[in-house]
């Protein structure tokens, strides 16, 4: 090894503090994610539900617009009355503005948001303990909540990208389609969006970094939500709608926790919840703090315990 | 001002004491830790690092209190663990880079300052390769990097040249012999092998089962052997060593290719040696003193403490 050593030179600034180093840790954590072509085909997926609504909300404003003696219209090949599709969108999907509408939104969407942490969990976070990478972190001037946070942070872009950015989208859309006094009178919905995005983006970023810090791998992280997320939701539906057990066993069901206390948020009425028989918001509320905090728990005991000097 | 100052320091895990009664005080320059595993080093440079409060005891590195100095001790000192540590995916400058950033530099001044530290490496060529590609020596030498990136005084090194070949091994010593004397750092060396100790450090900790065995310059721990000679000879050295041994001197080693170790007698002078190979047509072409060496101090030293019954 031939060895330069004519060139060392000293460095003389000013060091900012920890804070700033969260959001290296966070720009790297992300970069690991955005350079994989997986993420990018999974994230157009993802926005396949949000440029349904986003048209739906077109097509809605552009049928409302026909002259009331239309009976029908052509929509490519097809002939359909527009009154039927006004129906169906207002039906279906709820595309009036409403905080059920943003709901829906959210709950479709939070399925690809599922998917996608599931596959980026160990790119995010698992590596660092895979590859021995913890010690780098934690023998700089960082405490470990630093790391965490910056984890943390990394997790929070994509779900805020995925949830609520294009929620917000569709608000100012919807507003701009209908009426300037929509962002007035309805800007509580705002604050509901921003506030359903922020219950998911701390309670599946604490979720992400703690089970990835567990599982490491790309496959078992994957079974570990799928058990999470889609065996837990089909055995508490079973519990309670097959077999009319109580309805607190869809407490189980985490994905319907949050849906539950996002439904709070936007102010959709209980008589608005699909499905009927639910557990009160306030009990969703509890489990999802509990599951939060003993994220936060084994992960203060799980860097703790990582050897920083072996 | 001292580098490291401990008064006695204990540390305990449950009921186990990997470090009794250390008390060190230790200037400026290049140290070595010698111990076998197990002996409390990696817990020392755990303390050291502010990232482990001790049981009891207190103790100071660069006057900061290792109780109280914690994120502002680990910006004062760059240290390079044994393990990799690296990130997969990055690249060795991006890498050396998050390193400065999380040391607290600001980011552009990390990234130019990435740069310079791996051209000191001799990485230029290499920085823009993935982690993933560099071989056991240029991670080593990139692992020194992100270390050394934000100038710290002081180096703690774990086992900087586990894993290298010869050639590296060299490289590598050259590089730390370089920034301790030419560039004022100092250095702490953890590590088994002798010799990397021996040529670095000018002051050795020798630790076994948690306690200081000995301190103190190299030079001075090793005992100054009056009666010990190393021999160089040309020439058949049968004859010679008979004669050795009838004026009363003992051969302790004979390597075959011309070098001996020789005890001699009280009142020896060496012309003797001179007038000896003269006598028998051997030439002499090297003669030393054999004052003890590292290793030799260092398996006397545990074996002292062991018959001690510590």
């Amino acid at each position: 090894m031939a060895t330069n050593l004519l060139h060392y030179r000293g460095w003389t600034g000013q060091f900012r503090g920890p804070h700033f180093a969260m959001l290296s840790i966070a720009r790297i954590a992300l970069s690991q994610v955005l350079r994989r072509k997986l993420f990018w085909v999974l994230y157009a997926f993802g926005l396949l539900y949000f440029f349904m609504f986003f048209f739906s909300q077109y097509l809605l404003a552009w049928t409302e617009s026909l002259p009331e003696n239309e009976q029908s219209v052509n929509i490519g090949f097809f002939r359909t009355n527009p009154a039927d599709f006004v129906r169906i969108l207002r039906t279906t999907l709820r595309i009036d503005g409403s905080g059920e509408m943003y709901r829906n939104f959210f709950r479709f969407q939070g399925s690809m948001v599922v998917i996608i942490l599931a596959m980026a969990g160990a790119v995010l976070v698992g590596n660092d303990f895979q590859f021995g990478s913890i010690p780098f972190y934690l023998a700089k001037p960082l405490s470990p909540w630093h790391y965490l946070f910056g984890k943390c942070l990394a997790v929070a872009v994509i779900v805020n990208l995925m949830t609520t950015v294009p929620a917000l989208v569709l608000f100012i859309q919807y507003g701009m389609l209908t009426s300037w006094d929509y962002f007035v009178n309805d800007f509580k919905l705002c604050l509901g969006i921003l506030g359903y995005g922020l219950e998911l983006t701390v309670c599946l970023s604490l979720m992400l970094v703690a089970t990835a810090g567990w599982l490491r791998r790309t496959v078992p992280m994957i079974m570990a939500w799928t058990t999470v997320f889609i065996f837990f939701r089909f055995l508490a539906g079973a519990l309670v709608n097959g077999l009319q057990m109580s309805p607190h066993w869809r407490l189980m069901d985490l994905w319907n926790d949050t849906y539950l206390v996002g439904n709070e948020w936007l102010g959709v009425g209980a008589d608005r919840i699909w499905p009927p028989r639910q557990p009160a918001v306030w009990e969703a509320e509890i489990v999802l703090g509990a599951v939060c905090l003993i994220c936060l728990i084994y992960l203060t005991l799980r860097i703790r315990a990582v050897e920083i000097v072996r | 001002m001292a580098l490291i100052e401990l008064h006695n320091l204990d540390r305990w895990y449950g009921t186990q004491q990997a470090l009794r009664d250390v008390s060190l005080i230790l200037e400026p320059g290049r140290i070595g830790l010698l111990g076998p595993n197990g002996a409390g080093k990696s817990t020392l440079l755990k303390i050291l690092m502010g990232l482990l409060p001790p049981s009891s005891g207190e103790g100071a590195i660069l006057n900061r209190s290792l109780q109280e100095g914690g994120a502002e001790l680990r910006r004062a000192i760059g240290y390079m663990p044994e393990t990799d540590s690296l990130i997969p995916g990055l690249r060795g400058v991006e890498y050396v880079a998050l390193a400065g950033e999380l040391y607290g530099m600001p980011r552009r001044q990390a990234l130019r300052r990435a740069h310079e530290v791996l051209s000191y490496l001799d990485l230029e060529d290499a920085r823009y390769r993935r982690l993933e590609e560099y071989s056991t020596g240029m991670k080593q030498r990139l692992k020194l990097g992100q270390a050394l990136v934000h100038d710290p005084q002081v180096l703690l090194l774990d086992e900087p040249t586990t894993g290298l070949d010869p050639a590296g091994r060299d490289g590598m010593l050259r590089l730390l012999l370089d920034l301790g004397k030419n560039h004022g750092k100092s250095l702490v060396l953890s590590t088994h092998l002798l010799g990397d100790v021996e040529r670095v450090c000018e002051t050795v900790v020798i630790l076994h089962q948690g306690q200081v065995l000995r301190q103190g310059q190299v030079a001075e721990l090793r005992t100054r052997r009056q009666d010990r000679y190393r021999l160089q000879i040309q020439g058949n050295p049968q004859a010679f060593v008979d004669e050795l041994r009838l004026e009363g001197a003992r051969v302790m080693d004979d390597n075959g290719r011309g070098e001996l170790r020789v005890a001699v007698p009280a009142g020896w002078a060496t012309r003797a040696f001179f007038a000896l190979a003269d006598n028998h047509g051997v030439l002499l072409r090297g003669i030393q003193r054999d004052d003890e060496e590292l290793e030799e101090l260092f398996h006397r030293v545990i074996t002292e403490n062991e018959r001690d019954g510590h």
